[in-house]
Order: C-alpha cells, then sequence, then structure tokens
C-alpha cells in the first residue's frame, strides 16, 4: 500500500505538476523537499513508500540524493522524474537502485502506471 | 520597466520548468550524436533592460579568455535569439570527439573550416532541440534563421551595445553545460524581447492549466 509519498525537486511548479498527476482519491500524503539534501533528511524522517526525484538540483543532486537514500535503505522505491533523459542519466541511476525513470513533462497516465507497479511490487515484496 | 511588471515569479517558475525540460531535450538530442553526457545545470531566468545586457553576458563569460558562439535567431509567437557561447578551444575538441566517428571523413578539411562546421552542426542540434521543444510546449511553431559562427572571439565585443534595439527589454534564460569528456562548456542564452510576453503569459498559463 502507497500512503506516503516524498517528493524531491528544487523546482516548486514541478513538483505542484507531479501532485496534479496523482490520484486525489487515494488519501497519499504529501511531503516536498526542494533539493536532494533535503530530501535526503526528509527521506529518514518519514520513510516514505515512494519517493519522486529530479536529478538537476542544486545543493545535492539527485544522483547525490538517490545514493544517500539507496545506502540508508535499499528497499527505498524512487522514481527519478527529469528532464535529463540522456542515456548515460538513466542507466547511471538505475544502477544506483532508482526503480524507475519518468520523463518530464509527466504524463498522467505514466505516473499513474507507474504507482499500480510500484503498488504490485510492495505486495509481492 | 521593472521586472516583477513583465512576468510573475509563478510564470518564471513556469518559464524556467519549461526551458529544464527543453534543454534536457536536446542534451539528449546531442547525445545520440557524440558519446558523451552532457551535464546540466538548473536554467536561471533573468529580465532585464537591454542595454544592460552586454555587461551581463561578459560577467558570464568572465572564465574564458575567449569564447565561440553559435547565433540563431527564430521567431514565430515566440520569438528571439539564442546564442550558444561555448568556452575556448571547445570547436577543436569536438572535432576529437567526433572524429571517433569512422563516417566523419573530417581529414581532408582544414581545421578552422572544420571547427566552425562542427560548432555550426552541435550549435544546430542543441539550439533546434531547445527552443523547439519549448515552442512546442507552450503551442508554437518556430523557424529559424540559419546558424552563424564565431570563433575564438574575445569575450569583451560579444554582444555590443546597439545589437538588440535599447528600448525593449529582454528576458534572458541561460542553462549551463559541461560535457563528460572533453573539456567542453559553455552557456545557452535565449534572449526574447517584451514583444513576446503578451503572448507568452497567455501560453505559460494554457500549459500550467493542464496540471490543476
Amino acid at each position: 500500500m502507497i500512503k506516503k509519498i516524498l517528493i524531491v525537486d528544487d523546482s516548486p511548479i514541478a513538483r505542484k505538476m507531479l501532485k496534479s498527476c496523482l490520484p486525489k482519491d487515494q488519501g497519499y500524503e504529501f511531503t516536498e523537499a526542494g533539493d536532494g539534501r533535503e530530501g535526503f533528511e526528509k527521506y529518514k524522517d518519514l520513510k516514505p513508500d515512494v519517493t519522486f526525484m529530479d536529478l538537476t538540483m542544486p545543493v545535492m543532486t539527485g544522483y547525490e540524493a538517490i545514493e544517500a537514500i539507496m545506502n540508508h535503505d535499499k528497499n527505498a522505491v524512487i522514481i527519478v522524474v527529469t528532464a535529463d533523459v540522456q542515456m548515460k542519466a538513466i542507466k547511471t541511476v538505475m544502477e544506483s537502485g532508482a526503480y524507475m525513470v519518468l520523463k518530464k513533462p509527466l504524463k498522467r497516465e505514466e505516473i499513474q502506471s507507474a504507482l499500480l507497479k510500484v503498488k504490485d511490487t510492495l505486495q509481492k515484496a | 520597466m521593472q521586472e516583477e511588471k513583465i512576468l510573475s515569479d509563478e510564470e518564471i517558475e513556469i518559464l524556467q520548468e519549461i526551458m529544464n525540460i527543453s534543454f534536457g531535450k536536446s542534451a539528449a538530442d546531442l547525445a545520440d550524436v557524440i558519446d558523451t553526457h552532457v551535464v546540466l545545470s538548473v536554467p536561471f531566468i533573468k529580465i532585464m533592460q537591454v542595454p544592460d545586457l552586454p555587461a551581463y553576458f561578459k560577467d558570464h563569460v568572465k572564465e574564458y579568455k575567449t569564447i565561440s558562439i553559435v547565433e540563431q535567431k527564430f521567431w514565430g509567437r515566440f520569438k528571439g535569439d539564442a546564442l550558444l557561447v561555448f568556452s575556448s578551444g571547445a570547436g577543436r575538441e569536438l572535432i576529437n570527439m567526433l572524429q571517433h566517428d569512422e563516417s566523419s571523413g573530417f581529414e581532408s578539411d582544414p581545421i578552422d573550416i572544420l571547427e566552425r562546421e562542427t560548432l555550426m552542426e552541435i550549435g544546430n542540434i542543441l539550439i533546434g532541440a531547445c527552443v523547439g521543444k519549448l515552442a512546442e510546449l507552450l503551442k508554437d511553431v518556430v523557424t529559424y534563421t540559419p546558424p552563424m559562427v564565431v570563433v575564438e572571439k574575445n569575450c569583451s565585443d560579444a554582444i555590443t551595445e546597439g545589437q538588440y534595439d535599447p528600448n525593449n527589454t529582454a528576458i534572458v534564460l541561460k542553462t549551463d553545460f559541461r560535457f563528460d569528456e572533453g573539456d567542453v562548456s559553455g552557456f545557452l542564452f535565449l534572449i526574447t524581447s517584451h514583444d513576446s510576453v503578451t503572448w507568452m503569459k497567455e501560453a505559460l498559463r494554457l500549459f500550467i492549466e493542464q496540471y490543476e
């Protein structure tokens, strides 16, 4: 079951766009962070079921934050949401343990199907 | 004119996110051509009076001894000038990177022509993909002038007074980039005037409306 969702993106608009793509009737609890370091700190406090992570961010990049989170919790479910869709970026984050990569701008159906996949994975775990 | 009056904070944030998506697209397109990863920065938007542009520009390229510039004008309802600025020596570095491709056939051409052509090609990809995606997200279609290349220019006279209408206001969208391999870095500046602002405000509103 997914209840707690952490959104890490330096752009408040990007966070708003992401939230708007998520179903409103599922009772999700959202927490937001504006850079990788804040995202990591909030991850440790909240232990969210799913983390949405941008890559290009100030202070601590998404790449660094994914590594930090995965070192802290190897079962973390991190969905990368990025405009950087170069093959190397995708390969790097998947090797770091990201669950999947979604390309910006987000589409509702993509994000909802990603969450269904996460639910399925969590149920099997 | 005060910058707050042209675009609101929210409009700037939306434009910044659109620029982020657009430059991501152009970096991916370039990575398909050159086997490298383009490291991107968080895009930055600055609104200023045109007479302040040369000093602003100079300040951003001051770390380079010389720069090479690929310039393309674009116009649709979104119109302006794209300046892709490369660090010193980037042209030759890019030639080396492209020569890994056996079909390049570069060997027979003089180096300065190769440098110019390489910068033009790379510039065309980066500018075209970025401006094209930006326009697409804002439901516009733009056309371009052919790219113009200036190789190893002195930073101090890259943008001159009088190059743009001094009574105009410039919206500068800037993204820094650096190649993972090879010593290549630079900036993409998109300079658009306040002629585009009325349309842009409405386009930004329609864009974000999809997410409300």
